[in-house]
């Protein structure tokens, strides 16, 4: 980049007249050339003008220009692939040549004023031999005039997003030439984000200049700004400053050093809050099927984390069912699942069908697991606990066997896929997503069981078993369906982690414990303190991740294991959780029950 | 007025919003016979319960310890070291090893030291083989001795833990409702042998059947409870005319 | 808590147990190293069957916790891959030079950028320290652990979630490099054991007969333990352990004392594991291992000494041959074959005969007999002395 400034200014000093003239040219130009589709007639005239001047004139006029098709065909008339096609009337038409070649050597033409295909007098798309046409000419002047058009024509793109990318970009080289065109564009841009980055782009390249006012002006826009992405260019302008002895310039940077690290901290304070709360509320879902079944029912369900991983694989399948279909190996046999071949939308819709498939398969093979097994061992809890890892194997391997050992693509569908920016704290909307729907979950829930008849007999069933079957209740029946529930939440939970993480065979292997943990401080047959739980144990995790390392120099004054701590501590993810877990047994000495104690006077 | 063994002084007892116990201010003298009566719910197990350590009292004081013995306060000690300091507990439901056999029960049960390695070394000597001869005898069970206690009777396991109460050989007994579950010849042979003990050791028995209650309180108090508090407290006639007794017991039967 | 048959050996069973211990001890620590140096059993099998004797130290320290205290600790596979963990870098310290990279120090540190020693590993070139550290480590843990269990008083499932928190977060360390120590892969190649050469069979057979010898040793102590009042208290724990607490023992210190115990037997199953099968990595110490464990025990019979043996010598053949047979299908036999011991068969494999006899007995027109239910007059009698 900074390669080629010399040859622009050369350009400058060399042709100074015939430039003004054209930039005075390009200025009309770009008046009268604003509507959509201009800036292909332009390059068509531009073309086919034959003096050199008012040609650059024109092509220059393009700066600025938001037409996509702007950088394509400029691009196109360096390669040479633009020709002048004349046509039976003896009219020029400027084509651009694309596609492959077929055997005659002929290529598809474009007409390069309208973007259409050209046809001949009856309609019908003509295909044209290059080596047939006069390709469109153009020599250095033109080239740079093309490049310098490039250049900007980025910042110009219609999409604010790209707009925003390529000001950074232009920001970080921080070339003093791009001024004029970022300050033009500063002055009819709307998008409040793409001014911003306009701003900081100016006060970064500003940052450059040879006067102190404009250092210092500049500096102070990047303080207001708490322009995060700045810092390291900040940092080299403190030790420029520092080294050429400029010290009120080296006192303003470290100013507004200190302002973007504030901005700093309380944007990774409230990155952790937002993660926190997104860890949380996974938590939150995958605990809460077991809060249910261990937490009301008193079993130690080990297929839990299967149950979820049920709920995955289902929404797998449903998104393959309005996909292309899926062959799925079937101990042996390989079942067809033929697919709806939807796309756009109703394909995108496939995961509001997942969520309640996923809760009825899961639900489903919970029910199955209940009468099949654990209905035996209701008194037998150890029991429950080793006979339900034996089917956690045996789901374990079947998903093996028949999704293989891999893991599955589920593909996030566009209105989960992207984030929002909020004062430089990306939030996902998978993640938000997921907050969401954790919180609608528990209301869910305690509406089921405080609201329902259903919810009623859970309650009854699950306080006193015998006395319920007493009055009438069916116990058996009850126990099924309160199964099925905790199961068919597991399956909902599969179903987010599906948006959030990979589905593989051992998903459920790697939440188990940390939802057992979470039922487990919550205080067990209580699902206020699950929540509570859940989102305390989310935040920990994240703060002790994201701080962690921020501490880890101060471990190293062990003797011995000094050093060996503080590698640990960089390792901020597994020591962080390690120390979440150490934490939940230190808290177990102070609430042996979890937070929330549902006391009972029985004896033993 | 003799120095109270155990004293119980203004202790209340919450469990989610419910006053098990409130304001229970109780003494127990050495060598005495107590019988505590109230209908159900009125708070004798939570009662037991902290004395035994199995609760903490929310509030008020726990004191064990006689005019001669320092005194121990109750409330910050666990099960076990209430044990050790001579307080034994017999439980409503009859909790005995049900895997291990009657004689096995016993041992576990007998006075000794309770440490890691007292257990790893440990060696009945003939006395101690003797007493618990006695016991088998004194409760009946000398010819089922091999038996697994998990098969005997309701009422025989009733007196095995009676039995393995025995051989701890507490200056304190609390006892749950011993008569559930016994035959009328039972019940009346459990009285005789409370009051035997009474005297060497002091007493507390809770008890519903009037009909025991009446036999075994024939001297001492009796301590009726009430909403977790203490109603009143005299002789079994005293107690039985009580007017507000009467009306706490009103329909419920047994005089 | 727990419904199972009693621990106590009638007469007649303690004898044929002892006679078949007489035997398989004969067996294991004479018969298979001889006939092993004669060329009659490969070096192959008598390596398995060394695996498989781990493996049983294993199992016994899942029962002595499970079927005898009824604590089902979930973090038995963490002690014993400790204890191989620590043996495993005093191995990897005598490689000396002879690595890949042939460095002084182990290959995956030099691949991890170090040029020297990390402090804690230097004092593992002894091989008293290693040695002390494989059994402290664990029982340090265990003490740790359990003191804070026990006296916050969690049981049952409980203990067996936190034990298995434990476990698990124990092994996400050990999967990372910057634990160093070894990462995903572990230790293995090594190639000296106090100066003998681990490759060569004199060697196997040698760490062959101590690992049977130390499962004797563990078997015969734990038989010792089980007839005292120690092992009455334990056997009480796990039937009534309130009642224990309100009998004046402490139970939190008696079921500490067993926990470490039984992490110490663990590790020293892990110590001798490591040498005889050449490679320690964190998957040995995943609750699922420690799971499989259980299985192991419950397969054979838990709350009896002989089962867990029985039991991990019998899965872990049938897991040698049902790997290489169907490798697909091995896990689906063993959570499979672990429903059905936990529906059908509670007693395992050790019940098998006394059921039998039973169906027997009902089958058959009787005689009418009483049978008086008793339990052993010589397993009281033990207590007495």
């Amino acid at each position: 980049m900074i390669g080629r400034v010399p040859a622009f200014r050369a350009v400058v000093l060399v042709k100074p007249l015939p430039s003004v003239l054209g930039f005075l040219f390009s200025a009309w130009l770009a008046c009268s050339a604003i509507a959509a589709g201009a800036a292909r007639l332009t390059i068509a005239k531009a073309i086919l003008t034959e003096d050199d001047t008012p040609k650059r004139a024109l092509v220059a006029g393009l700066a600025g220009e938001g037409d996509e098709d702007v950088p394509a065909l400029l691009a196109a008339w360096r390669s040479d692939q633009l020709f002048i096609h004349a046509a039976a009337d003896g009219a020029k038409v400027p084509v651009q040549l694309i596609g492959p070649k077929d055997a005659a050597e002929a290529q598809e033409a474009l007409r390069v004023d309208t973007g259409e295909p050209l046809r001949d007098a009856s309609g019908k798309p003509l295909r044209l031999v290059a080596a047939d046409l006069t390709a469109v000419e153009h020599d250095a002047a033109l080239r740079r005039a093309m490049k310098s058009v490039l250049d900007v024509a980025e910042i110009a793109a219609r999409d604010p997003a790209k707009r925003r990318q390529a000001i950074q970009a232009i920001g970080f080289a921080q070339n003093a030439d791009k001024l004029p065109a970022l300050e033009a564009r500063l002055a009819i841009e709307r998008e409040p984000k793409v001014r911003l980055a306009l701003r900081e782009a100016l006060a970064v390249i500003r940052l450059k200049d040879s006067s102190d006012d404009a250092k210092l002006a500049a500096l102070r826009e990047l303080r207001e700004l708490e322009a995060l992405s700045s810092y390291d260019l900040i940092q080299a302008a403190l030790k420029n400053a520092g080294a050429a002895g400029q010290k009120e310039i080296a006192a303003a940077c470290r100013a507004t050093l200190a302002a973007i690290d504030r901005h700093r901290s309380s944007v990774d304070f409230f990155g952790t809050l937002f993660r926190s709360a997104s860890l949380g509320s996974i938590l939150l879902i995958v605990a809460l099927g077991l809060a249910i079944t261990f937490g009301l029912m008193g079993v130690i369900n080990m297929a839990h984390g299967e149950m979820i991983a049920v709920g995955a694989y289902t929404t797998y399948l449903t998104q393959s069912v309005f996909g292309g279909g899926v062959t799925i190996p079937c101990f042996g046999l390989s079942l067809a699942i033929p697919g709806m071949h939807l796309g756009g939308w109703v394909y995108q819709a496939y995961f509001l069908a997942a969520i309640p498939a996923s809760f009825l398969a899961a639900a489903l093979v919970g029910i199955g697991l209940e009468r099949g097994i654990i209905r035996f061992l209701y008194r037998r809890p150890l029991e429950s606990l080793l006979a339900t890892w034996g089917v956690s194997l045996l789901l374990q391997q079947t998903f093996r066997l028949t999704f293989g050992a891999n893991n599955v693509q589920v593909s996030s569908p566009a209105y989960l896929s992207g984030n929002w920016t909020v004062n430089d704290i990306i939030l996902g909307w998978n993640r938000v997503f997921v907050i969401g729907f954790a919180l609608l979950i528990v209301f869910g829930v305690w509406l089921v069981l405080t609201r329902t008849p259903l919810g009623l007999l859970i309650r009854a069933v699950m306080q006193n078993r015998t006395m319920a079957a007493c009055m009438g209740v069916r116990t058996e029946r009850v126990n099924m369906l309160t199964f099925g529930l905790g199961s068919g939440l597991a399956g909902l939970a599969g179903a987010f982690l599906s948006q959030i993480g990979n589905v593989g065979p051992s998903l459920g292997q790697s939440y188990i414990v940390d939802a057992f943990m979470t039922v487990v401080v919550g205080g067990v047959g209580n699902l206020m303190g699950t929540v509570i739980s859940a989102f305390g144990i989310g935040g920990l995790d994240q703060v002790l991740q994201q701080y962690l390392p921020t501490w880890a120099p101060g471990l190293a004054g062990f003797p011995l294991i000094g050093s060996f701590l503080q590698n640990l501590a960089q390792d901020s993810s597994v020591f962080g959780k390690i120390l979440v877990l150490a934490l939940i047994v230190l808290f177990l000495q102070w609430r042996p029950a979890g937070l929330f104690v549902t006391r009972s006077r029985s004896l033993d | 007025m003799p120095h109270p063994l155990l004293s119980v002084e203004d202790v209340s007892k919450t469990y989610d919003g419910f006053k098990a116990i409130s304001n229970l201010t109780f003494y127990l003298y050495e060598g005495e016979l107590r019988t505590v009566i109230g209908p159900n719910g009125a708070g004798k197990s939570t009662f037991f319960d902290l004395i035994t350590g199995r609760a903490q009292p929310d509030k008020g004081k726990i004191d064990f310890g006689s005019a001669t013995a320092r005194s121990h306060d109750l409330t910050s000690l666990s099960e076990y070291e209430i044990n050790r300091l001579g307080i034994g507990r017999k439980f409503q439901t009859p909790s005995v090893y049900s895997e291990h056999s009657v004689w096995e029960n016993l041992v576990l049960s007998l006075r000794g030291p309770r440490g890691i390695f007292a257990s790893l070394f440990h060696r009945l000597s003939s006395t101690e083989r003797d007493r618990l001869d006695d016991l088998l005898k004194l409760i009946r069970l000398d010819a089922k001795r091999e038996w697994k206690a998990g098969l005997l009777a309701h009422g025989e396991k009733q007196w095995l833990e009676i039995g393995m109460l025995l051989a701890q050989d507490p200056k304190v007994l609390l006892v749950d409702e011993p008569a559930a579950g016994m035959t009328d010849e039972e019940t009346h042979r459990t009285g005789e042998l409370l009051l035997s003990l009474a005297g060497r050791h002091s007493l507390i028995v809770v008890e519903h059947d009037m009909t025991f209650v009446r036999q075994i309180a024939r001297e001492g108090q009796v301590t009726v409870l009430h909403q977790g508090s203490v109603l009143c407290e005299g002789k079994f006639d005293e107690v039985q005319s009580n007017p507000k007794v009467r009306e706490v017991y009103l329909g419920r039967g047994k005089q | 808590m727990t419904t199972l048959a009693p621990p106590h050996l009638s007469p007649t069973r303690r004898r044929i147990e002892f006679i078949v211990v007489a035997i398989f001890a004969f067996l294991a620590l004479v018969v298979f190293p001889l006939l092993n140096s004669a060329g009659v059993i490969s070096h192959f099998t008598l390596n398995l069957w060394g695996k498989y004797l781990c493996y049983a130290l294993l199992a016994i320290s899942v029962d002595l916790l499970w079927g005898y205290t009824g604590l089902l600790s979930l973090g038995q596979a963490l002690f014993f891959a400790l204890g191989g963990y620590m043996h495993g870098m005093y191995l990897m310290r005598m490689i000396g030079d002879l690595g890949q990279h042939r460095k002084p120090i182990p290959d995956f540190l030099v691949f991890l950028g170090w040029t020297e020693l990390p402090d804690f590993w230097k004092p593992f070139s002894n091989f008293p320290f290693a040695l002390t550290m494989a059994f402290l480590l664990p029982g340090l843990i265990a003490y740790v652990f359990g003191f804070l269990a026990f006296r916050s008083r969690i049981k049952g499932v409980y203990f067996s979630i936190l034990t298995q928190a434990l476990t698990y977060g124990t092994s996400l360390m050990f999967f990372r490099n910057n634990l160093l120590m070894g990462g995903n892969n572990g230790f293995t190649d090594f190639k000296f054991l106090l100066g003998y050469d681990l490759l060569a069979p004199a060697t196997q057979r040698g760490l062959f007969m101590a690992t049977a010898a130390t499962l004797l040793a563990v078997y015969v102590g734990c038989r010792w333990l089980s007839g005292t009042k120690f092992g009455l208290v334990q056997r009480a724990i796990r039937d009534g352990e309130n009642r224990v607490l309100f009998s004046g023992y402490s139970t939190p210190q008696y079921k500490l004392f067993i926990f470490v115990v039984a992490a110490a037997i663990a590790a020293a199953g892990g110590v001798l594991y490591v040498p005889q099968v050449g490679i320690i990595n964190p998957s040995e110490m995943t609750p699922d291992k420690s799971l499989e464990a259980v299985v192991w025990c419950a397969v054979g019979g838990r709350g009896t000494l002989v089962g867990p043996i029985l039991g991990a010598i019998s899965i872990n053949a049938l897991k040698s041959y049902a790997t290489r047979a169907f490798p697909d299908l091995w896990l689906l036999i063993l959570g499979g074959l672990f429903i059905v011991m936990v529906l059908f068969l509670p007693g395992g494999l050790v019940s098998i005969p006394a059921r039998a006899k039973a169906m027997w007995l009902k089958i058959r027109p009787a005689r009418p007999r009483l049978e008086l239910p008793t339990t052993t007059p010589t397993a009281s009698a033990a207590a007495e002395r």
